[in-house]
């Protein structure tokens, strides 16, 4: 019998014999430990006081009931369990200085509350590819010209692709380069819109007003929120004119091109497009080998090609995403300590990315294109031509080449269609996305639900 | 059980149990003092099953005896009585209290039901310490502590014992304090040093119980620490992990080296927290050429203001910034008028300490800025 079943049987007769509260207390995460030779039986109590008592007033007992399974027994030992946990790391490394963890904590304090830049991003640990190079390059001139060359800046790019890096980066580089001759002021369009509201109820919106022409670089991150609040939108309009107007450097980012935000008023939007307007995109494959390479610099710590390599092909399309899945694998390393083979990070990976991607069904998409515009499935696939469902049936086409790629006869077969078909709505679709804000909006209303859900 | 006992004693008594007791819903009978008269002795104990604590108290024993009752009871009992005199008798279960004028019967529970509290293995080899002194060293590191979820061997005090000297220390990890008993404060029986972690709820216990220039005795085993006076005995289990080795982030060079009035300092500090934000920041300068130190903040919404105080200074000092209450907390731990502040730019630990101090310091880093 081992020991585990032998104490399981002693604890069911002990219980009988105690109150439920006595038992609870004393000998609920109680084990047997080890049978020595000469029939010494080693039970492990949580802490001291449970050892004191049931060593004093349940020890004949125990020994009994052990007796009667197990012949051989003569004798009970007690031990706390904290030893047994104990011996294992007070025998490492004691010495070890634990500096890491000093700093750590402390990055938490670290925003600069004046220029509300956080200094964490630097325009060094920038890695530049050809899917950025010329969003980098459009910085890099703004540092050395400020207001003059580029203005407004205006980047744009998915999620996680590192706007907010460069445009905080640009922040942080003028600030140590011209030291306090120049004042930039990083501000989220979430907080830009508090502090219209916050005038607005105080009736003091000449300070909100002074707050943001004070500057010398307004950098505005996320500008598409700002679309639909009409007097957010204003508010902006004037400050972006007020210090257009005296040179001072504006630097906007946003997850889209400006014409692409449909809220946005036309001012605003023909203001956008008078500077520089870049674009980030995904980062190529030789990209995000030195994005992990860099990062696991910074953090002094190895990993074999092989994993590097893994990351990065399974990991495309965010570097945020990236970064994540690193150090996820970082994590486990530094737990285990064990070295990370191949295998171990496919399973982290494929843990952390399949949320994101995999789930999306072809019947999922169709479902989220019939319940937005309100009709059946039964309409969406049927041969009915009225208008009402021709648009929501070429969205859906769009969408099921577009997230899913799926192959045009393959498209035409789900919606009970012909290749061609398939192929004119995709890219009438396609074409029309551009041109037509409404449109382009409920598609990615559409895509939100089916990535929700 | 029969006893006659003075009721200040035993007020006395049961308050500095009165914080060990717990409250615990499987076992209610942790809410009872226990009673104890032995050997011409009452003994009062009180346990949570984490701490355990016992408090002997001088009073006439007529009949030997055990009972358990209520501390919370006790205590408004002593708390509004007048009688001084008062008579303890247990009958069955029941706690009796008669005076002159007075008598109450308390719902007790039977003794044998009270947990045993755990005696130290090894009751040879201790240290001894004069209260007033270990209860003064232990404000001044328990200071640099900050109760955590997130690495629970830093709520406590390291107990590091080596034959001439003991050292204090704690930290929260954004500032150290260290305390250091030399040969002279200290006895010990010890055959060799220790190096122990104390849980901080049981350091506040000292600190909250222990008065006077009685000699506190520290003894331990590998998982439990005893503190014992005449009277009051502490008993409490060691937190395993381990301390960070912190002696390589002690500074020893610094950029500038600064001796200032404490009393001013404190006020310089007081005045930037009326102005400090929500990160509590100061900013800390020297202004080129001159022998003074300039202490200032600022918050957008209320505005700034900066101090200068009288100072030497050797070395230069660039703008740093501090968190004002960790300032504020060393300079209530350096007791004398003259304050050492040696800081360093980048980043690295500034130090603070008695102008003529040796034995204790408090190390705190800057926040870092852009």
């Amino acid at each position: 019998m081992d020991l585990d079943q032998l104490w399981k049987l002693t604890l069911g007769e002990i219980e009988i014999q105690l109150s439920r509260a006595n038992f609870a207390t004393w000998l609920k995460s109680s084990r047997l430990v080890d049978r020595k030779d000469g029939g010494t039986f080693v039970v492990s109590l949580p802490n001291n006081f449970a050892r004191e008592w049931v060593e004093n007033k349940y020890q004949k007992n125990i020994l009994g009931i052990i007796r009667n399974f197990d012949g051989s027994a003569r004798k009970i030992e007690f031990v706390v369990t904290g030893n047994f946990q104990a011996e294992a790391p007070a025998a490492k490394k004691i010495s070890a200085p634990d500096l890491s963890k000093f700093d750590r904590i402390e990055l938490e304090f670290k925003v600069d509350p004046e220029t509300n830049l956080n200094p964490r991003y630097s325009m060094k640990s920038f890695v530049v590819g050809p899917s950025n190079e010329l969003a980098y390059a459009g910085a890099t001139a703004i540092v050395n010209e400020i207001g003059l060359k580029y203005n407004p800046f205006f980047i744009y790019g998915g999620v996680g692709l590192g706007k907010t890096h460069l445009i905080q980066a640009v922040g942080n580089e003028i600030r140590s380069r011209y030291q306090n001759k120049v004042r930039p002021r990083y501000v989220s369009s979430e907080k830009f819109i508090s502090d219209v509201v916050w005038g607005i109820r105080n009736k003091r919106m000449e300070d909100t007003k002074k707050k943001y022409r004070d500057v010398d670089v307004l950098i505005i991150d996320d500008i598409q929120f700002i679309g639909g609040k009409e007097k957010t939108e204003e508010e902006f309009f004037h400050t972006f004119n007020s210090l257009y107007e005296a040179n001072k450097q504006i630097i906007i980012s946003s997850d889209r091109p400006p014409q692409s935000i449909p809220t946005l008023e036309e001012r605003l939007r023909s203001r956008f497009e008078g500077g520089l307007i870049v674009d980030i995109g995904y980062p190529e494959y030789e990209m995000r080998v030195a994005i992990i390479r860099g990062r696991l610099q910074e953090a002094s710590r190895q990993l074999s090609d092989e994993v590097v390599d893994l990351i990065a092909r399974r990991v495309k399309k965010n570097i945020r995403e990236l970064e994540g899945v690193l150090n996820k694998i970082l994590f486990y390393q530094e737990k285990k300590q064990a070295d990370i083979t191949g295998k171990v990070a496919e399973e982290i990976i494929d843990k952390s990315i399949q949320n994101a991607a995999r789930r999306i069904t072809d019947t999922q998409v169709l479902k989220a294109v019939a319940e937005f515009f309100n009709i059946s499935l039964g309409d969406l696939v049927s041969h009915n031509r009225r208008k009402e469902v021709v648009e929501p049936r070429q969205i859906a086409m769009y969408l099921l080449r577009d997230m899913l790629e799926m192959s045009y006869p393959g498209v035409g077969e789900k919606m009970g269609r012909d290749h061609t078909t398939a192929i004119h709505s995709y890219e009438k679709i396609n074409q029309e996305i551009n041109r037509n804000s409404a449109l382009s909006q409920k598609i990615m209303l559409i895509r939100e639900t089916i990535y929700k859900s | 059980m029969k006893v006659v006992v003075i009721r200040t004693n035993l007020r006395d008594g049961l308050n500095a149990i009165e914080a060990a007791a717990g409250e615990n819903q499987a076992l209610p009978i942790l809410r009872n003092a226990l009673i104890e008269a032995s050997e011409g002795k009452l003994k009062l104990a009180t346990t949570n099953l984490e701490i355990g604590a016992s408090y002997t108290v001088a009073g006439k024993v007529l009949e030997d005896g055990r009972a358990t009752a209520p501390i919370a009871t006790l205590l408004g009992i002593m708390n509004n009585i007048q009688s001084d005199r008062l008579n303890l008798e247990s009958k069955g279960a029941s706690v009796e209290i008669t005076s002159d004028n007075y008598h109450a019967t308390l719902q007790g529970m039977p003794a044998e039901d009270f947990p045993l509290i755990p005696k130290v293995k090894n009751q040879t080899e201790y240290v001894s310490v004069k209260s007033e002194i270990l209860k003064e060293s232990l404000a001044q590191v328990v200071l640099a502590t900050q109760t955590s979820d997130l690495r629970p061997e830093l709520n406590s005090v390291l107990f590091d014992f080596s034959i001439d000297t003991l050292r204090f220390a704690a930290t929260d990890s954004f500032r150290l304090a260290e305390k250091v008993l030399a040969v002279t404060e200290i006895e010990s029986t010890c055959e060799e040093g220790f190096r122990v972690l104390v849980p901080l709820k049981t350091v506040h216990e000292i600190l909250r119980v222990l008065r006077g220039d009685e000699l506190v005795k520290v003894f331990r085993d590998e998982n439990q620490v005893l503190f014992k006076t005449n009277q009051f005995e502490l008993i409490s289990r060691l937190l395993e992990g381990n301390f960070p080795d912190y002696g390589a982030i002690v500074p020893k060079k610094f950029g500038a080296e600064i001796l200032v009035e404490r009393q001013e300092f404190v006020n310089a500090l007081k005045l930037a927290s009326v102005f400090g934000n929500k990160s509590n920041e100061v900013k800390i300068l020297v202004p080129p050429g001159k022998k003074a130190l300039q202490v200032s903040s600022a918050d957008q919404a209320v505005g700034e203001n900066s101090y200068l105080l009288p100072a030497k200074v050797e070395g230069k000092l660039g703008e740093t910034v501090f968190n004002w209450r960790y300032l504020l907390d060393a300079l209530k731990a350096v007791k004398t008028g003259e304050v050492f502040f040696g800081v360093n730019d980048e980043g690295q630990p500034a130090l603070l300490r008695g102008a003529k101090e040796g034995s204790y310091f408090y190390i705190l880093k800057p926040i870092l800025k852009a």
